[in-house]
């Protein structure tokens, strides 16, 4: 069968047709998106979420002088303004935090301190906070003093010998996490959590342990 | 190309025109009730949204005041204890209706042509009725609403981890966050959320309800195929059980403390336990893809019998989700997590049994061949070749 030149441009008229078609769901799709998430600039949808940063507080999260027993903590809240599809444009909500004492010094997880403009004064220490939102599914986990307690409360894990210490776990998918591990603190013992609970930057300004900002990531 | 596009509108029209959405074109007198389950369905879905139209009247939908307003009409508001019982009681009734009948068509084998858009639609009812579900009880603002909502759309952050794996635009594409962004209105839960949660809590039954009535226009099919006494009994077990059982108001929701032991309302604990074992990002793709491998099972099983012994391996399948349904919601209400030891007991469990249902499967297939071969042929040769 001969080669039927007709076909050629009825697919090249179609390739044509097709292309305003791509350009006009784009036209389209933009501003739908923009009125169910106004913060996205106009046909930027690849980056859909450059603009939801989050900013904080400074907040002091207890005294070194607190801190004085190893295992001692401190619960604190760090507070956070999220953006937010209201009229008021925003929301402060509150992260809760931990502020622990370890009975030795570990290098503190904080390679992405960096990235948020800030130079570090030093990398290892016996303090250090983290945001009591779990990694995993965002519920608050908490700071277990009695390891025997996440074995009864937290779906019976029981931790190896040398791991018989405070404890953090979460009560919603039971993830278990070690403060004190030298390589990786909060290293997840057990449960579903993808990493260690996320660390929050802290200076210590005339003996007070002054809380910066969060590591970004999850919701709150 | 155009006879395959003339062929698959062929294959919509005809499945179209056999679609039996409420079980309306079963049976009569529902004297069996395992085909009230659809007609029930109806009537719950009905007496939800109706009741729901009119505890809108007294809700409010802002963080500050929307479980003082729920506090108001289930102590103050004369009959407003009624309402709000009928409501959730009803939505209940709408789910279990929906979960019973799709284990109903599954073992009766009534996905089967010609009823395999049926089938898709009662899926697609169950999953519309999870997000209504969902969508409505964050809106009491409880301990239970405002974690549920958190925790479930956390989930979709995890597709991240998938996007990122797009060269170049990846970083920036988070597509995972900005799906959950929308839900939530913002990365966080807060007014936004509940405004968006209640459209879409009333938005989903109103949109349903608009296509329904089109269906039962068009088709001019009863709407409620259902005698009076089970109309009567219903809406009695609805009006005594929000009386004796008065409907659960739980604590008022507290963003710095997870309770526990938090549960989920009872449709969602066997996920809620599965949620438990994997780890984040299969939370998201493990009920996609048992959604999807739901959806798609007329098209799998392509045996031909309708009875559950006809076609063992499917019959396996099915009674394994009913069992892991029951065994997960059992096991998270007593708390049990053990997740060293678990998860690979699951996965093991589940190999097993699957591979026991295929080796029921060929068994069962080999017979049917040997006796097709003993039978002696009836019809002429040539014309049963590929019988």
């Amino acid at each position: 069968m001969a080669r039927d030149p007709g076909l050629d441009r009825r697919r090249f008229l179609k390739l044509m047709a097709g292309l305003p078609l791509v350009g006009g769901l784009l036209a389209v799709g933009s501003p739908l998106l923009r009125y169910l998430k106004p913060n996205v600039d106009p046909f930027a949808i690849i980056t859909p979420t450059a603009r939801d940063v989050v900013t904080g507080e400074p907040v002091v999260a207890a005294t070194v002088a607190d801190l004085d027993q190893p295992w001692a903590f401190r619960y604190f809240v760090f507070t956070q303004r999220y953006p937010q599809y209201t009229p008021e444009g925003f929301k402060t909500q509150a992260v809760p935090g931990v502020v622990i004492r370890l009975p030795h010094k570990i290098r503190l997880p904080w390679a992405w301190v960096p990235a948020m403009g800030e130079t570090l004064e030093f990398t290892e220490s016996e303090v250090i906070a983290f945001s009591r939102i779990c990694p995993h599914l965002g519920c608050i986990y908490n700071y277990v003093p009695e390891w025997r307690e996440v074995t009864s409360g937290y779906g019976g894990y029981t931790p190896p010998p040398e791991r018989r210490h405070a404890l953090m776990a979460c009560p919603c998918h039971l993830s278990i996490y070690d403060p004190a591990d030298p390589e990786m603190p909060g290293r997840v013992l057990s449960g579903p959590a993808p990493r260690p609970p996320r660390t929050f930057f802290y200076q210590i300004r005339d003996g007070q342990i002054l809380i910066r900002f969060v590591e970004p990531g999850g919701i709150a | 190309m155009g006879t395959l596009l003339a062929n698959l509108q062929e294959w919509y029209r005809d499945r179209r025109a056999k679609l039996d959405l409420f079980d309306e074109t079963t049976v009569g007198q529902q004297a069996n009730p395992l085909y009230l389950l659809g007609p029930m369905l109806y009537f719950f879905w009905i007496v939800t949204v109706a009741s729901g139209i009119i505890l809108m009247f007294w809700y409010e939908p802002t963080p500050e005041g929307a479980y003082n307003s729920i506090l108001r009409i289930q102590h103050e508001i004369p009959l407003g204890w009624l309402w709000r019982g009928i409501h959730k009681y009803a939505a209940d009734g709408l789910i279990l209706a929906i979960i019973l009948r799709i284990y109903r068509m599954y073992f009766l084998g009534e996905y089967k042509k010609p009823g395999e858009l049926t089938w898709i639609w009662a899926f697609v009812g169950l999953i519309l009725a999870m997000i209504s579900g969902i969508t409505g009880y964050l809106l009491i603002w409880n301990q239970r609403a405002f974690w549920a909502a958190k925790t479930v759309l956390t989930v979709p952050v995890f597709f991240d981890e998938l996007t990122a794996k797009i060269p170049i635009i990846g970083e920036q594409f988070q597509i995972g966050s900005m799906i959950a962004y929308l839900f939530l209105g913002g990365p966080a839960v807060g007014a936004a959320t509940l405004t968006r949660f209640y459209a879409l809590h009333f938005g989903i039954s109103i949109v349903l309800l608009i296509l329904a009535e089109v269906f039962f226009f068009r088709t001019r099919r009863r709407r409620l195929n259902m005698s009076l006494a089970p109309i009567l009994l219903f809406t009695a077990m609805l009006v005594i059980t929000s009386y004796v059982l008065p409907a659960e108001l739980g604590r008022r929701a507290d963003p710095t403390r997870t309770p526990l032991p938090i549960l989920s309302d009872w449709y969602f604990l066997a996920l809620y336990q599965y949620v438990k074992y994997t780890p984040p990002l299969w939370a998201g793709l493990g009920p996609g893809l048992l959604i999807g491998f739901g959806m798609l099972i007329p098209f799998l099983d392509r045996t031909r019998g309708r009875r559950p012994t006809e076609r063992p391996f499917f019959f396996v399948v099915g009674v394994l989700a009913l069992v892991y349904f029951l065994v997960f919601t059992a096991l998270i209400m007593f708390n049990i997590a053990v997740i060293e030891r678990e998860p690979p007991l699951v996965l093991l469990t589940t190999v097993l049994v699957l591979s026991a249902g295929l080796a029921w499967e060929l068994r069962y297939r080999r017979r049917q061949a040997q006796a097709a071969a003993a039978e002696p042929p009836r019809r002429p040769a040539g014309a049963g070749a590929h019988g």
